[in-house]
């Protein structure tokens, strides 16, 4: 436990490399569920799912960059596959909201249990080198750490140039604003809704296999224990805005870094639970979110 | 012979556990509509609770495990106040998240809730000792019956069907009176409800209480038998097994969610039991976990209303014909008409 001033200056560091992994995970969660509206609990374990193909490719001689693209599109095809297979087809039946959260949550322990049959109770490792400590800034990271960051701020721009700038995009938050009135404008809503899979289960792939690299042993409960900081800077940036959930992601990462470093790293996602609590406490839809608040605000 | 008696006892206790549990969260979720992700947790206060209360100071037993209180108080005092250090949290927690927050919100914090609750447990080694948990919980009415003797296992039984029954009386008193309704209309219908003068805040967050209540007796009653407690014990996904329990048995039905718990939780955990190990450790559990995710999925979509369904309400007398807002609008047209 490092108490002196020398230790925040890294400590935020590290804190921009954990809002980064955070971010690609928030903004992919947050996308889906604000077009879908289905809150999605097997996210976490679709990451670890993913981080596993990113490793075989790597235990067969894979560089870094094939894993990579191997987790990502492996989160992308599993999430496509997983809302046509089985969300869609339950959303059809009739289950309601509460159902569709049990759905999610079994399918999540299925495929965390999947995973623990297949690969076993151990931790797994990555064959890569780190690359050499650099300091800007004051910083002490690792070169993969800097090429993390650097993901996360080009899928970002991505992301928001997507939302933005291109028909999809606008298609996209006219499907999320009220998905009966897009579909009456002659928007493709399915189409929406299945391009909105693929995009947060390319960003959901990228995050399993980034986030392994950072702490560079992974097992089959790391994804679904790293959901929880997920729907925390969800919330925090309002659940359903991508860009909330980047800066919902950045504040989560320098909390949980800098009171590892000033506290003790045993209570880092307690901190950020305690965030959580009193920005709910302050704004109950998110940092963003205007007074009025939305159509199904329970008014205090 | 003693053997299976031993088996028997030991399997009806935690059935006890296991009914009294479901049915607390079936009067959050099943009758409120409560969507509790964090029921665990308030199990596992009442287990921590009733723990400390029984055990005697820290520094006893040479001081192998360090946690707070260590009252040393007598049956059933430790197992009561369980219950009420539960509602009392539960009080704290549901002011601020069932107060201004949107149902799925409130799913999500409970969830979070439930494992930064376990990571705090967990890493703060001076509450309730940390990751290794309590152990050596001493058994009540251990000075009057042998407590490793079948009697004291009969004994056990007949406590925890003795908190089985007031349980259920409260909690049918609840679902079959006027406040059962209330609260079945805010689960179907909470504008109409609100509509209708019910304070749904309010009798959201007392069933809230109540449930967790009940959690943490049910908690306490299953410490004080197996005389450990740790956070391996209730991790998040408990609170899984316990939604598919009430999924499978008959959501809002306490008899469905009763049969629900001997399917569930003990039938499967306990056949599991005798299957050979197979594979690597490890591997029998993490099958186990697949298929009661698979049976959650299978229920949902063959029988969502489970095996025993929650039964239709006659009400004896018909109600009264409504006037329609368009029959009352026409007829002040024609009064207008008329004069």
């Amino acid at each position: 436990m490092l108490t002196s001033a020398s230790a925040f200056v890294p400590s935020i560091g590290f804190g921009l490399v954990t809002a980064s992994i955070l971010a690609l995970a928030a903004v992919g969660f947050t996308l889906q569920f604000g077009i879908t509206n289905i809150l999605n609990l097997a996210y976490g374990d679709l990451m670890t799912a993913s981080a596993y193909i990113g490793w075989v490719v790597n235990q067969h001689g894979g560089s870094i960059a094939e894993s990579l693209l191997a987790g990502a599109a492996f989160g992308a095809v599993s999430s496509v596959l997983l809302n046509r297979l089985v969300y869609t087809p339950f959303l059809r039946r009739g289950t309601g909201l509460f159902g569709m959260v049990i759905v999610t949550l079994s399918v999540g322990v299925m495929v965390q249990n999947a995973l623990l049959a297949i690969g076993g109770a151990t931790f797994f490792t990555y064959n890569f080198n780190v690359g050499a400590t650099v300091h800007p800034l004051g910083f002490d990271l690792a070169t993969s750490q800097l090429v993390i960051m650097a993901i996360a701020v080009g899928g970002m721009i991505v992301v928001q140039t997507l939302l933005t700038q291109t028909r999809l995009g606008k298609a996209m938050r006219a499907t999320a604003a009220n998905r009966s009135l897009a579909q009456a404008s002659g928007i493709a809503t399915e189409r929406v809704v299945d391009a909105a899979w693929l995009i947060s289960g390319v960003l959901c792939g990228l995050a399993g296999v980034v986030l392994v690299l950072n702490t560079t042993a992974f097992q089959s409960t790391t994804g679904s224990e790293f959901l929880v900081v997920i729907i925390a800077a969800a919330m925090l940036g309002g659940v359903g805005r991508p860009s909330g959930a980047m800066v919902g992601a950045l504040v989560l990462g320098l909390v949980t870094e800098v009171s590892a470093a000033f506290v003790s790293p045993s209570y880092k996602e307690l901190f950020a639970f305690i965030v959580l609590v009193i920005v709910l406490l302050v704004r109950p839809t998110g940092i963003f979110s205007q007074f009025a608040g939305g159509s199904r605000q329970v008014a205090a | 012979m003693s053997g299976w008696a031993f088996y028997a006892t030991t399997l009806l206790v935690y059935l006890g556990v296991d009914i009294m549990a479901v049915w607390g969260l079936n009067l959050q979720y099943g009758v409120a509509g409560v969507y509790n992700f964090g029921f665990i947790v308030f199990q596992a206060v009442g287990a921590y609770v009733g723990a400390v209360l029984t055990l005697g100071p820290s520094s006893s037993n040479g001081g192998f495990q360090a946690y707070i209180i260590g009252a040393n108080l007598p049956f059933p005092i430790p197992i009561l106040a369980a219950g009420v250090v539960s509602g009392l949290l539960s009080v704290v927690v549901g002011v601020i998240t069932l107060r201004r927050l949107r149902t799925d919100y409130q799913a999500m914090v409970f969830l979070v809730l439930s494992v930064a609750a376990t990571l705090f447990v967990t890493n703060d080694t001076g509450l309730f000792n940390g990751p290794a948990g309590l152990s050596l919980i001493p058994q009540p009415l251990s000075s009057l019956v042998n407590p490793s003797s079948i009697n004291w296992q009969w004994l056990y039984v007949g406590i925890t069907a003795a908190f089985c029954i007031v349980i259920y009386l409260f909690v049918h008193r609840v679902t079959s009176s006027p406040l059962g309704r209330t609260l079945r209309a805010i689960r179907d219908n909470e504008d109409a409800a609100r509509a209708l003068g019910k304070d749904v805040m309010r009798m959201r967050l007392f069933i809230f209480v109540m449930g967790n209540v009940i959690a943490g007796i049910s908690g306490a009653v299953l410490v004080q038998f197996i005389g450990a407690w740790s956070p391996g014990s209730w991790l998040y996904v408990e609170t899984f097994v316990f939604f598919t329990a009430i999924i499978v048995g008959g959501t809002g039905n306490d008899a469905g969610v009763m049969l629900g718990a001997l399917l569930v939780p003990v039938a499967f955990n306990e056949i599991t039991r005798y299957l050979p190990q197979i594979g690597r450790p490890g591997l029998i559990d993490a099958i186990q976990w697949i298929v009661i995710g698979a049976l959650a999925l299978v229920f949902l979509w063959f029988w969502p209303r489970g095996v025993i369904p929650e039964r239709r309400r006659r009400f004896a007398r018909a109600p009264a014909p409504v006037e329609t807002p368009t029959e009352a609008m026409q007829d002040t047209t024609y009064a207008i008409e008329g004069g």
